[in-house]
């Protein structure tokens, strides 16, 4: 009975974080570079590609990503964290959509329809520092409820 | 027994889980959907249900049933809650909805059906949502307007079927119906021409408050003609076109439509259009326009666009996210009153290209982390009203006479969010009402004073300009000035100072994040009209009541994050009546019983204190971080019974004491009796006192000494010549025998009878001589009168004998007498035994 009763406890509380873990996704996989991620979002996972990973190296590459909507986004917003030995060392935060000037195709949309981005990104950066470490980017709405969220795991070598 | 047990861990396992499903099972049926406010709105997304559950109350009015798996409506699917407002059925994989799925919700305003699989609707799905305003039907796999079973929604306001597979625009006939359509949106769909005909429904005024979204459907064609005689108020054909001469064609086709508002341009990361040829937007020419806006528009080739040409007419344009460098050619007779740039790529303010608009009200010019510089000056603009240059990267210097003197008009200067302005000169700008410079540098704003002409100016932002106050004529000239907001720059000395005593009108005054620690007492004295007053995120230590005292018209105070420790009772009672805001969170609040009326007076001002969680106790330091408003006053009274106790005490030694005090006497005499005290017994003391005194003063005798001492309590027998002595003896022998010797004490009654009695001075002679034969103290002497001075030396023994001894004096006073007769009983009682053994 008591051994019952611990594999409960144990279950209940693995259950949670078990339900809410997602696969972790390959993006690039080259000779001195690595990059993959995962959702951190813990109701759903979303999909990415990357055009060519050696482009990443260069100022613009392009990307596809798809998700489908748990809320409205009038507007959006992104927060990108470098995080590097599990200390954050790097915060960035931009908005993406506002009602009164939609650049983006996917701006203004509502809840329940799918997205799917097409599109150049610029980093900003010109070169990838060397070592291993995590950047965790997370798209919210304008009830600061989260979009899309993903830990990409950069191994450079 | 290691065996079994790890036999039955998997069997654990699996029952485990089985309990824990079967749980998570009863949990969902019991309450599946989130309560957000009770009997109203329900949100019962993602929980994998098949219909709507049974514990949504009918008075529910709004139901969220997205991503459930619904599969399909069947009619009177929704007879439950029939009093719904908003239903949402995003993503229920519904395919079919028979006739009359909505029976019953007539009070029904929005429905989303976003993303469901649609292959089958009735042709009375839609029945008696009488009330319809906003139907949401994207990514519902529509292929055709006349499909879909609306046009008995006469109370449509808005229809949105973006993503669907719509191929063309004909709008179906049941249009005519919806007079009060104001939104449609065909956005994402399929639409690759325009015919004449196809908007044939709105025809003359129809269309006339309508919005129709067109983006991102592939155009390649629009029949001239086909928007002849349509009125909208807004056409949106964002990344339409796949190339330039496709556009360029296709806004010709627009010949003949009015339109309040037309948004051209493409998005981020859509850019078909390869560049900004000559003419392309000459169509336009035949298109009536008020506003135009052209949006994410990256390919120009400078100096040869034509931007402006067919625009003369329009009264506002805004270009947003245009990658346009210089202003293009502007043609003589622009009519645009209101010209907006955001986000564009001008390096420097084109303010004489600019200057051409000469109807020009409104020029914004925002946004842009390219624009630098402002060199040029703008040129006779007699109308101009309002500038905002706000956002920019502009640093430039002589802000602003030189760029700004030829625009009479202006009253609204936008230059926040910039790098650095210096000020020099002045601001000759007579008409100027607003004026913000937040979060721009300010040079030389501080030190001299250059607002002198602004005598119309009523608000003025230099929020964090890193300006420093230094001189009181900062603000000089500002007489209309009503709201000043300067929070984040510092003071001379940190101090307030007299830096405001010029702005008499003041309704509004932000000064907080100044370093502050100090206001002076004349600080606020002419701001008697200030109604907000925002001085948080200061040092300030203390809240000085005679400085504040002149705010008497102050509804809002902000006094958060200071370093406060209490409102003194002088403080609270000079709060203006007015106040309805009062925020003091963040300060180092005392909550120690010593300032228990400001603790009070907080509890009792609940409705006027803000923040009031963040009002946290920083000392004594058991209460740190208690929110003060949770404090208990009761831990600083003492309790009614121990205040009753401490009163019933103190009473009763009152009480006690006034009693002791009374009856001195009874109690000294009883102890008296009771300690048995026999030191005289061998003597016979047969009275207590012998009476010396004259006969002519044998009235105060009889009346005042024997009748309180002998009928007194304790009661003292007294010794008195007419009454006690034995008759037929000479008078020296009674005196010796029955005075003396028989009394413990004498009493001399001192007048001027009593001087003038040989008999008397004879009595006191003896008693003096007793007295030191005896060797104790047993001459008691009363003063009756004042005596007369010379008879009184004449006495020799007996002055001498007063100015040695104390006597006591008779007054005929209630308080003198009381403490009269008070002394002489003590002094009777030195020495009384009990009557009885006395006696023996």
């Amino acid at each position: 009975m008591k051994m019952l009763n611990v594999a409960i406890l144990i279950l209940v509380l693995f259950y949670p974080s078990l339900s809410t873990k997602w696969p972790t996704h390959p993006v690039c996989k080259e000779n001195d570079l690595e990059i993959y991620y995962k959702s951190c979002d813990p109701v759903q996972d979303f999909a990415l590609s990357i055009d060519g990973c050696s482009n990443i190296l260069m100022n613009t590459f392009n990307i596809r990503a798809a998700t489908v909507l748990r809320h409205n986004i009038k507007e959006l917003s992104i927060k990108v964290n470098l995080i590097l030995n599990g200390k954050s060392i790097l915060e960035y935060s931009q908005k993406l959509c506002e009602p009164n000037g939609r650049r983006f195709i996917f701006c203004g949309k509502k809840k329940g329809e799918h997205i799917y981005y097409e599109g150049p990104v610029t980093l900003g950066i010109h070169e990838i520092p060397q070592g291993e470490y995590t950047v965790s980017v997370m798209l919210y709405n304008e009830d600061h409820l989260t979009i899309a969220c993903a830990d990409f795991t950069i191994k450079k070598k | 027994m290691f065996g079994r047990e790890g036999l039955s861990f998997p069997t654990c396992f699996v029952q485990s889980l089985a309990t824990l499903f079967l749980s998570q099972l009863m949990a969902s049926s019991l309450n599946p959907c989130v309560e957000e406010i009770t009997n109203i709105t329900y949100r019962c997304m993602e929980l994998n249900l098949s219909g709507v559950p049974a514990e949504i109350p009918p008075s529910t009015q709004n139901l969220d049933l997205s991503f459930n798996p619904l599969e399909s409506l069947t009619s009177n699917y929704f007879s439950a809650v029939p009093a719904l407002r908003f239903l949402d059925l995003t993503r229920c994989h519904i395919q079919t909805i028979e006739d009359y799925a909505f029976e019953d919700l007539h009070n029904l305003l929005t429905l989303i059906l976003t993303a469901n699989p649609l292959w089958h609707l009735g042709s009375k799905a839609f029945y008696s949502l009488t009330s319809l305003q906003k139907l949401v039907a994207v990514e519902d796999n529509i292929s055709s307007l006349a499909d879909l079973p609306i046009g008995h929604l006469q109370t449509l306001q808005e229809l949105n079927v973006a993503k669907n597979n719509v191929d063309s625009l004909k709008l179906p006939k049941y249009f005519s119906n919806l007079t009060f359509l104001q939104f449609l949106s065909l956005k994402s769909n399929k639409i690759s021409s325009i015919s004449i005909g196809d908007l044939h429904v709105l025809q003359g005024e129809k269309g006339r408050n309508l919005t129709l979204v067109l983006s991102m459907n592939d155009i390649k064609y629009i029949q001239l003609g086909s928007f002849e005689g349509i009125h909208l108020h807004e056409l949106s054909l964002r990344a339409c076109f796949e190339n330039t001469s496709v556009m360029k064609a296709c806004i010709q086709g627009l010949a003949g439509l009015q339109v309040n508002r037309l948004v051209l341009g493409e998005f981020r990361n859509i850019a078909r259009v390869e560049d900004f040829s000559n003419g392309l937007l000459d169509g336009l020419c035949q298109v009536q326009l008020q506003e135009f806006v052209f949006i994410c528009f990256q390919r120009f080739d400078n100096c040869t666009d034509t931007l402006f040409d067919c625009l003369v007419n329009t009264s506002t344009v805004r270009l947003v996210d245009i990658y346009l460098n210089q202003v293009s050619a502007v043609p003589t007779a622009s009519r645009i009153h209101q010209l907006e740039c955001r986000t564009c790529k001008f390096s420097e303010v084109p303010a004489l290209k600019l200057s051409s608009f000469k109807e020009l009200r409104v020029l914004r010019i925002t946004k842009s982390k390219y624009l630098t510089g402002f060199r040029q000056k703008f040129m006779d603009l007699p109308n101009l009203e309002v500038l905002d240059l706000s956002e920019n990267r502009l640093s430039f210097i002589q802000c602003c006479s030189f760029y700004l003197d030829e625009t009479p008009k202006l009253k609204h200067l936008n230059l926040s969010f910039n790098s650095v302005i210096s000020m020099s000169g002045g601001l000759p700008l007579n008409e100027l009402v607003s004026l913000d410079f937040q979060h721009s540098k300010l040079d030389s704003l501080g030190t001299v004073p250059v607002f002198l002409s602004l005598g119309k100016l009523i608000y003025l932002d230099i929020s964090y300009t890193n300006t420093h106050v230094e001189s009181q004529y900062t603000f000089c000239g500002l007489d209309s000035l009503q709201v000043l907001k300067m929070a984040g720059n510092s003071f001379k000395d940190n101090n307030l100072g007299d830096s405001f005593t010029k702005l008499t009108q003041l309704l509004t005054l932000d000064v907080s994040s100044c370093k502050l620690i100090q206001v002076s007492l004349s600080t606020f004295s002419s701001l008697g009209k200030l109604q907000k007053l925002n001085i948080s995120h200061n040092k300030l230590l203390t809240f000085d009541h005679s400085a504040y005292k002149p705010l008497q018209a102050l509804t809002v105070l902000d006094f958060s994050s200071n370093q406060l420790t209490v409102l003194t009772e002088k403080a609270l009672e000079s709060l203006p009546s007015s106040l309805v805001h009062l925020d003091l969170s963040y300060n180092l609040l005392d909550c120690s019983c010593n300032h228990l009326s400001f603790l009070k007076w907080a509890k009792e001002h609940g409705e006027l204190l803000w923040s009031t969680e963040l009002m946290v106790c920083n000392s004594p330091e058991h209460l740190k971080n208690v929110s003060m408003l949770n404090f208990d006053l009761s831990s600083c009274q003492l309790s009614a019974v121990l205040v009753a106790v401490y009163v019933g005490t103190a009473l009763t030694g009152v009480v006690f004491l006034f009693l002791i005090y009374k009856y001195y006497f009874n109690l000294y005499y009883g102890l008296v009796l009771l300690s048995g005290c026999r030191r005289y017994a061998d003597r016979d003391d047969t009275y207590d006192a012998f009476v010396i005194h004259s006969s002519k003063d044998i009235e105060w005798v009889r009346k005042e000494l024997v009748e309180t001492l002998e009928k007194g309590v304790p009661p003292f027998q007294l010794c008195l010549h007419y009454r006690d002595f034995t008759p037929g003896v000479p008078v020296a022998s009674n005196i010796i025998h029955e005075g003396f010797l028989s009394s413990r004490k004498v009493i001399a009654v001192i007048s001027n009878h009593f001087m003038e009695s040989k008999w008397c001075s004879f009595e006191f002679e003896i008693a003096q001589s007793w007295q030191f034969v005896e060797g104790r103290a047993g001459i008691i002497l009363i003063v009756l009168e004042d005596v007369d001075k010379v008879l009184l030396r004449r006495k020799l023994g007996l002055s001498r004998y007063l100015k040695r001894n104390t006597y006591l004096e008779w007054k005929d006073r209630e308080i003198s007498r009381h403490l009269f007769w008070r002394q002489l009983r003590t002094a009777l009682l030195d020495g009384k035994t009990e009557p009885g053994r006395g006696g023996n």
